[in-house]
Parts: C-alpha cells; sequence; structure tokens
C-alpha cells in the first residue's frame, strides 16, 4: 500500500537543506556553496624553496564552509606543516630559482662567491701572520722562563713580562680580526644561511655558531628572557647582575591537558611561565647553546628565594641544586649530563598560604685560569678547561634554608656580569606539595598565613550597648 | 514545481541570468566620450557588482599574492641579492672612505712638512677665505650695473650650489627647452 517513501538525499527537492549564498539570487536548485565566498587565494610555491613553503599554511581543508561564528569555533588553526629536516633526516642546499629565471640573483651568486674567496685568502694569510707571532711569544715565553732560575735577573724578568703582555694583547687583537674574517667570509652565502634555518648547524662551524647566537640575541629569545627575568625582579633579588652569554633551555614534564594535545612528554618551559609542582617532580632537563669554542666551567644552581621564614617575617632563599664545574664548550653535547652528582635535585615545593614563588636557574661562569677575562689567546693556547677549578663542598640539607648567594658567590668569585646564563619559572601551591613533604622531605608540612589582625574594637564589643 | 526527479546535467535549472556588471544609476542615452571627473566619482559612488575583485577601500585584496609572487618568486633569493646589494655597497664605501683618508694623510704630512720648513707660508696656506669677498675687477662693474644684476650678483655665493641646478624630472618642463639662455658673466 501507499506510505511515505523518504526521498533518496541526493535529489534535489524542497525537503533537502539549500544553502544559500547571496540572498539577492533567486533560490535554484543547483546553487553551489563554492560560489557564494570569493575563492580563497592559494599561494603557489613552485621551487624547492623549503623556508618560502614553510611560510605559506596550507589553506583550510573545508572549502565552502560558511563564515559563521560556530564553523570559525570548529575549524581548528591548523598549524604549517613544515619540511622534515634535522639532522637524522638531512637535506642539502639547492638554488630556490634556475639559472636565468632573475639574472639579479645569479650576480648577486658570483658576488658572494667571490668576496667568501678573497676573504679566504685574506683568513689564511692573517693565521700566517698569527703563527708567525704566537712562536715569537713562545721564544720569549722560554726565555723568561729560563730567567726564573736565574738569580739578580728580576728586572730583565719584568721587562720581559711586560713584552710579553704586549705581545698577548697585538695576538688578542689578530685573532679577534681572524675571527670576524672567518665568519664573514662564509656567513653571507646561501647554502650556510638555509642550513642554520633549517636545524642543521654545526656548532664546531665559527660561521653557524655566529649565525645561532645571532638570532638567539636579534629574534627576540633573549630579550624575552631579560624582560621576565627584570619583571619578576630576579636580577636585583638573586644576584645584582646577569649578562647572559649561553642560551639555557629548561625542559619539564608535560602536564595531562598539554600532552592531550601534543602528545610529547616533555615541553620547554618559556621563562616566567607557571609550572604544576608535579611537572617538576623529576629534575627537569637542561639544554645549552654554547657558543665559544674553548671549554669553560659552570656553576648550576637552582634557587628559590620566595620561601617564608616566620622568625624573620620575611622571605629568604632555599637551595634546590647545585653543581659546580659543569664543562661546557661549543663541542658539548646539547643536554647537560650528570646534574645529580653534586647537591641532589630537591623538587619545588611553594608552601600552602604563601604567594607564587620563582624557581631561578643559574649557569654561572667560573673565573678563568691565570687572567682576569677569558681571552681568545688563552683559549688557542689551552689544552683542558679555561677556567678555574672550584672544590665547592656539598650543601647540606640544613644549609639549603637561607642560602645566602651573594655570599657564596663572593666566596667562590662567581659574577654573572661577563657571561652565564639564567632561567626561571614559578610554582604556587598544589595538593602534590603534600605528597611532596610527606614522600621525599618527610616533614610536617608547614601552613602560612598573615598574622591575626588586632581587633581594637574587641574590648567595646564586650561591653553593653543599649541600657535595655 | 517542475524539479526533475533524476539529477543529471541536462536536467539542470538554468541559473537566472544575471548580467555581469548592473549600473544602478540613470544615465542618458549617447552619452559619447564622457568626462573623466564624472566617471571617477560615479565609479565611486557605485562601484560594479563584479566578484573576486579587490574591493574599492583595500579590505580584500586577492591579487596581492599573485603580485608579490611575481615580484619576488622566492624569500631566499630576493634575502640573497639584498646581502650582495649590501655588501658591494660596503665595499665601495669603504674604498672611498680608504681613499679619503689616504689623502687626507697626504695633505697632513705636507702640512706638517710645510710647518716644519716655513711657518708664514703655512699660516698662509691655512688662512680661510671670505667666500663673498669681492675682487677689484667686480668692485668696478658694481659702478655700471644695473641693480637688478646687482643683487643677482651679490646672491651668488662662491661655493653655493648655482641657481642652475635642476633636479631631473621624470617629465620635461611644460615651457619646454630654453635654446636662449646664456649664462652671464661673473668675475670671480
Amino acid at each position: 500500500m501507499f506510505g511515505l517513501r523518504r526521498l533518496p538525499s541526493s535529489v534535489p527537492g524542497f525537503f533537502s537543506t539549500i544553502a544559500r549564498g547571496n540572498a539577492t539570487l533567486t533560490v535554484s536548485s543547483q546553487i553551489t556553496p563554492e560560489s557564494s565566498q570569493p575563492p580563497p587565494s592559494k599561494a603557489k610555491s613552485s621551487e624547492p624553496d623549503h623556508a618560502a613553503a614553510s611560510k605559506n599554511p596550507s589553506t583550510d581543508g573545508e572549502v565552502g564552509v560558511t563564515g559563521t561564528t560556530e564553523d570559525r569555533k570548529k575549524r581548528r588553526k591548523i598549524p604549517p606543516k613544515r619540511p622534515s629536516i634535522s639532522f637524522d633526516t638531512p637535506r642539502s642546499w639547492n638554488r630556490p630559482l634556475r639559472e636565468g629565471v632573475v639574472p639579479a640573483y645569479d650576480l648577486a651568486l658570483s658576488t658572494l662567491k667571490r668576496d667568501s674567496a678573497n676573504l679566504k685568502l685574506e683568513a689564511k694569510q692573517m693565521r700566517i701572520n698569527i703563527k708567525e707571532k704566537e712562536a715569537g711569544y713562545q721564544e720569549l715565553k722560554a726565555k723568561m722562563d729560563s730567567l726564573r732560575e736565574v738569580e739578580g735577573a728580576l728586572e730583565k724578568r719584568l721587562e720581559l713580562k711586560e713584552e710579553l703582555q704586549k705581545l698577548d694583547q697585538e695576538l688578542e687583537k689578530m685573532l679577534e680580526k681572524l675571527h670576524i674574517v672567518e665568519v664573514q667570509s662564509e656567513v653571507n652565502l646561501p647554502n650556510v644561511r638555509w642550513k642554520v634555518n633549517n636545524a642543521m648547524a654545526d656548532m664546531s662551524k665559527i660561521e653557524h655558531r655566529h649565525l645561532v647566537e645571532q638570532k638567539w640575541r636579534k629574534d627576540g629569545a633573549l630579550h624575552l628572557l631579560m624582560e621576565r627575568l627584570y619583571q619578576m625582579n630576579v636580577v636585583p633579588d638573586v644576584l645584582p647582575e646577569l649578562n647572559p652569554n649561553i642560551d639555557l633551555h629548561v625542559v619539564a614534564r608535560t602536564t595531562p591537558r598539554e600532552f592531550l594535545e601534543s602528545k610529547k612528554v616533555r615541553k620547554a618551559v618559556e621563562p616566567g611561565a607557571f609550572l604544576k609542582p608535579k611537572q617538576t617532580l623529576d629534575a627537569p632537563k637542561l639544554h645549552v647553546n654554547v657558543f665559544h669554542a674553548d671549554e669553560r666551567l659552570y656553576t648550576m644552581l637552582l634557587v628559590d628565594p620566595d620561601v617564608p621564614n616566620p622568625e624573620s617575617e620575611s622571605f629568604t632563599t632555599y637551595l634546590h641544586w647545585m653543581k659546580p664545574n659543569i664543562a661546557l664548550s661549543a663541542s658539548s653535547p646539547s643536554r647537560i649530563p650528570n646534574l645529580n652528582t653534586h647537591t641532589r635535585y630537591i623538587p619545588p615545593h611553594p608552601q600552602r598560604g604563601s604567594p607564587y614563588h620563582r624557581y631561578i636557574c643559574l649557569l654561572l661562569p667560573q673565573p678563568p685560569l691565570g687572567a682576569s677575562e677569558y681571552t681568545l689567546t688563552a683559549a688557542s693556547r689551552a689544552t683542558g678547561p679555561t677556567s678555574v677549578h672550584l672544590d665547592i663542598p656539598i650543601v647540606s640539607e640544613t644549609e639549603r634554608f637561607g642560602f645566602n648567594i651573594r655570599e657564596f658567590m663572593r666566596r667562590w668569585n662567581l659574577s654573572g656580569a661577563k657571561g652565564g646564563a639564567g632561567h626561571m619559572w614559578r610554582e604556587i601551591w598544589d595538593e602534590d606539595v603534600t605528597a611532596i613533604y610527606k614522600d621525599i622531605l618527610k616533614r610536617e608540612e608547614p601552613r602560612y598565613g598573615r598574622p591575626p589582625k588586632m581587633d581594637g574594637y574587641a574590648h567595646i564589643k564586650e561591653q553593653k550597648k543599649y541600657i535595655l | 514545481m517542475s524539479t526533475s526527479l533524476v539529477c543529471s546535467s541536462r536536467t539542470r535549472l538554468a541559473l537566472s541570468s544575471t548580467p555581469a556588471s548592473i549600473r544602478h544609476y540613470a544615465a542618458g542615452k549617447d552619452s559619447g566620450a564622457p568626462d573623466p571627473k564624472k566617471e571617477i566619482i560615479r565609479r565611486v559612488l557605485y562601484p560594479s557588482n563584479i566578484r573576486n575583485r579587490p574591493t574599492p577601500i583595500g579590505t580584500w585584496r586577492p591579487d596581492v599574492g599573485h603580485a608579490i609572487q611575481r615580484a619576488i618568486p622566492s624569500v631566499q633569493a630576493h634575502d640573497t641579492v639584498e646581502r650582495a646589494w649590501l655588501l658591494h655597497k660596503r665595499h665601495l664605501r669603504k674604498k672611498r672612505d680608504a681613499e679619503t683618508a689616504r689623502k687626507f694623510e697626504c695633505m697632513k704630512k705636507a702640512m706638517d712638512a710645510l710647518h716644519e720648513i716655513d711657518p708664514k707660508l703655512y699660516l698662509e696656506a691655512n688662512k680661510q677665505d671670505d667666500p663673498r669677498a669681492r675682487t677689484a675687477e667686480e668692485m668696478q662693474m658694481r659702478k655700471t650695473m644695473k641693480a637688478s644684476e646687482l643683487r643677482a650678483i651679490e646672491a651668488r655665493i662662491r661655493g653655493l650650489f648655482p641657481r642652475e641646478l635642476r633636479i631631473p624630472t621624470d617629465t620635461p618642463s611644460r615651457t619646454g627647452w630654453k635654446y636662449e639662455w646664456k649664462s652671464f658673466y661673473r668675475p670671480i
């Protein structure tokens, strides 16, 4: 018998949903939704230019979705897909344009190649000169050393010492100039810049190191770090001055939500960001980008300057982690290994009732061997680390609380003025801190608050106000 | 409703024919060559309803991407050319500075030598003359000249850029080339 039959969805009819784009047009059964919006402009990247390709994001998958708020909310921002190039999957540079397409580009390439060749010749000559001068220096030094046994030659020794110092200064200038010439001979070449821009920088090469350092200093990462350090008053509170020369990254665990979004277990911490105490239960990993070729020793400190001290009704410092004599150079691995061998790591535990705590990780350079400053001449002559090895004793559990950073720095002649690295994050009390106190610190968890306010009207409140 | 149950290209209804551009203003018949000013105003007040063209006030410009792609096909190539050009300019600058410094050194050495030899001549060589000083010949000429000519001569200070100096322009002047121009005699 007859029953209502459901029409197939492909059939147009006024039961089916018609997408109406332009309201002034008459409803036609074959309106195509694509024509309702101006077509999105697709960027064409015809050449194997990965830098340019990564700049043009892929267009949204769904064409023909109307621009309503709900649709925009549903349409998640798809991050641009970048080609996976790294040291594991290396690629080599190719010309972005074929020869003859843009004559200015061909001319530019030949100019840069010629300039690079000229500078390389100059650098070769400079290296010969430096070698000769260094040989002269060594001769003089040997002469001075031989006079040490001879008595009565003090004046001559002083003369020779002055001459040696002058030679050393000249050598230093020559080495600085050589460094500049060597960097400039390679830094303009497009293949070198492409390599560094595509995560294939080789820190043993002088020009790659230079480009990575320039990126760190000029592209905003260092600016952000210093802004956070100064805004959070780390610089006057913890140490008087910090001029970083090393790029320090702190990597901590991700929260469950971050893990869901990125599928990554660890994430780099933005300087000044808030972390949960659970994220820093395990010691965070420290990664460094070092720009000096010689091996220097650094001391790592992790301090919390905002621990409440009820006796002084103020705040004091707590030392969470320390390791002295960390050898770092351009050729050392990115991640600093074996950090828990000295003063072991105690996870941050911001106390209940106290405002948020700042946790500052510092890498302070140890004083140079036999000089007041690190020099290129000392670096060129060095066989091992160019810093003094400091025998800093392990800080006991009782000494951690109330650790005087400035006194420590004065005692061991550490300073952040001439180099080093810094990083910071913030934390506030969580229920996990109770667990830290119970399991790791094995102490009673303190609870802080403001002192009770004296009620000036307490005696009046006790008296009767009205006669009745 | 004359909708067909079978959906095929042949039975597709024709779209209502809308003309490519619609005029929303009255216009007389046979306007001929319209006044360009009135055309511009008309185009601004009643923009054409053509899609996929840039909007009149630039809120949507779909052609910019294509134009930039034509001009700068590769960002990397652009940066390379920029670096090479700046490097070339730096070389020229350094050469010029080195040449200037060499000339200055030569001059300084010569003046030092002169100072050793004859201090009086040295002072004479170091004297700076007044650019507005007048020669004897000029003083004679001043007595016989008209006031306007006198003013013109007094305004031309030695060392100042000449009044005839013209900045090159894209288009020639309206008055054309002055073939009858003659520079007037000025005793220096």
